[in-house]
């Protein structure tokens, strides 16, 4: 069969730096889960409580989230327009259809929420409905279906799961730590809490590298999916504009979960870009750029 | 997809399922023989048109093949843009000759040019209008996607409600005849058809 005409080229650059990320994060979680067993007994328990830990967020956070953000599932009577748009996205991504959910507040965002495509959900916030034009809310819907599509609740918090770990070690060493055993033990106890303390540090560096590449990910998602790379990044720009002049203490409100939502509910602008979990504006902008020039040039500027 | 694309976050929109579009020619005998629910004359195609010339030139052309072919049986061809950015390109079947056979082979001229030109992602469904004996509309939506087809019966009145008892009904009358969608949460609603 011929080779199949695309849209869209392959983004082969933002693919490699992501499993390298990846990479280094199995490889810094195999180091620390060495030490760990290393240095005996206790690490053992602390496993176990983690792992605990893990199903509790995988299992139960997006609702404990959910609540704490006043999110609400609407019905296809109450917003018609916003399932309206959801319907033909999933028709269109093949995907089972999330719930619908909306939180009132004027601030302008959105997020996806849930551990797999069948309990995934969607939450608008009624700041982004009234803001945006349908072409603008579909490519931000898109981006949040995209998020459901690749998973991301569940491989961000899989891959999170040492850098947790790592942090509750160094943590109850903290309050609890040292003047107790040989000194022999004292030394291991030691090395556990300075190598946790280290992975934990490296870990939250490339688990925001990670986040920023799979938001750049779904926004090309949004882009493949609706065929409308423009609408996105209009939609980005109006959003980013409100947030930028909204209150804080709404913003603070909407804190929490902000790996999911669109654009990051936070007003200051940082320097740094390496803590960020949302890439800049104008990256994304610029990647949203590109896709739309390939859409124009059709492939054989794509492939060049 | 596999453990690769979820890591790195990357799909691709699927393309057009097989082609199961033509069960509608076989069925809708059935519907208007044992049903009583007659063609309205009308189907449409609806697609996610993209701003680029290559694919307004696409159209443009498929636009005049379809009218050509249409003038031998006196098919009209509409084009209208909806207010979430989908195109309808609406074939209408000569007055008081509503031919599901002639219709089914305009949306497939249509829904084939659009495949070969390579935007055969962008599809999303067919409708087919159909009218039963208390005159109200019911209508089959084929889901491109996934090459199935499942009722939809927009409830009477403005609101945007359906029948859903209704659209039950169907599956049990003509399940057998063609392929209907099996997951029932899949039988997206369509508000808004003007055919």
């Amino acid at each position: 069969m011929a080779a199949r005409r695309q849209s869209f080229g392959k983004d082969t650059g933002l693919q490699a730096r992501m499993l390298l990320t990846l990479f280094l994060l199995g490889l810094l979680y195999a180091v620390f889960v060495g030490v760990l067993f290393a240095a005996g007994a206790g690490a053992s328990l602390i496993v176990v409580v983690a792992v605990v830990l893990l199903l509790v967020q995988l299992f139960g956070s997006d609702k404990l989230a959910m609540a704490a953000m006043g999110v609400k599932e609407v019905s296809p009577e109450e917003e018609p327009e916003l399932h309206g748009i959801i319907d033909r996205l999933c028709v269109q991504a093949d995907l089972p259809k999330p719930k619908v959910c909306v939180i009132e507040t004027s601030v302008p965002n959105a997020c996806a929420m849930g551990r797999s495509q069948k309990s995934a959900s969607v939450t608008a916030t009624r700041g982004i409905l009234e803001m945006l034009s349908p072409a603008e809310l579909e490519g931000v819907m898109a981006h949040e279906l995209s998020h459901v599509i690749n998973r991301d609740v569940m491989v961000m918090t899989l891959a999170s799961f040492f850098a947790s770990l790592a942090s509750m070690i160094a943590q109850f060493a903290l309050f609890f730590g040292g003047g107790y055993g040989s000194d022999e033990e004292e030394r291991d106890i030691m090395l556990v809490i300075l190598v946790s303390v280290v992975v934990y540090v490296v870990s939250f560096v490339l688990l925001r590298t990670l986040s920023r590449y799979r938001e750049f990910a779904a926004d090309r998602g949004s882009a493949v999916l609706t065929g409308r790379p423009s609408a996105l990044a209009s939609a980005l720009i109006k959003i980013s504009g409100a947030i930028e002049r909204a209150p804080s203490q709404d913003l603070r409100r909407v804190e929490g979960s902000s790996a999911f939502f669109i654009i990051p509910p936070r007003a200051k602008k940082s320097l740094m870009n390496l803590f960020a979990d949302h890439p800049p504006l104008e990256q994304r902008l610029a990647a949203l750029e590109r896709l739309e020039s390939q859409l124009q040039g059709g492939l054989s500027t794509a492939n060049a | 997809m596999g453990l690769r694309d979820i890591l790195t976050g990357r799909h691709q929109v699927k393309g057009p399922a097989p082609d199961r579009l033509f069960a509608i020619t076989t069925a809708y005998v059935d519907l208007q023989a044992e049903h009583q629910i007659d063609p309205s004359g009308s189907a449409a195609i609806v697609f996610q048109a993209l701003a680029t010339s290559e694919f307004e030139s696409t159209i443009k052309d498929m636009e005049e093949v379809v009218a050509a072919t249409g003038g031998d049986n006196g098919t009209t061809v509409k084009t209208e843009d909806d207010s979430y950015g989908y195109r309808w390109m609406i074939l209408r079947s000569r007055d008081g000759a509503p031919s599901v056979e002639d219709l089914a082979v305009g949306i497939n001229a249509v829904s084939s040019s659009i495949e070969t030109a390579g935007f055969g992602e962008r599809l999303l469904c067919a409708v087919f209008g159909f009218v039963d004996a208390q005159k109200r509309r019911v209508y089959f939506i084929y889901n491109y996607k996934r090459g199935y087809w499942y009722p939809f019966v927009p409830a009477p009145g403005d609101a945007q409600e359906r029948s859903t008892e209704r659209e039950l009904q169907l599956k049990a009358q003509i399940g057998s005849e063609m392929p209907l969608e099996p997951e029932l949460e899949r039988w997206f609603p369509l508000w808004g058809i003007t055919i």
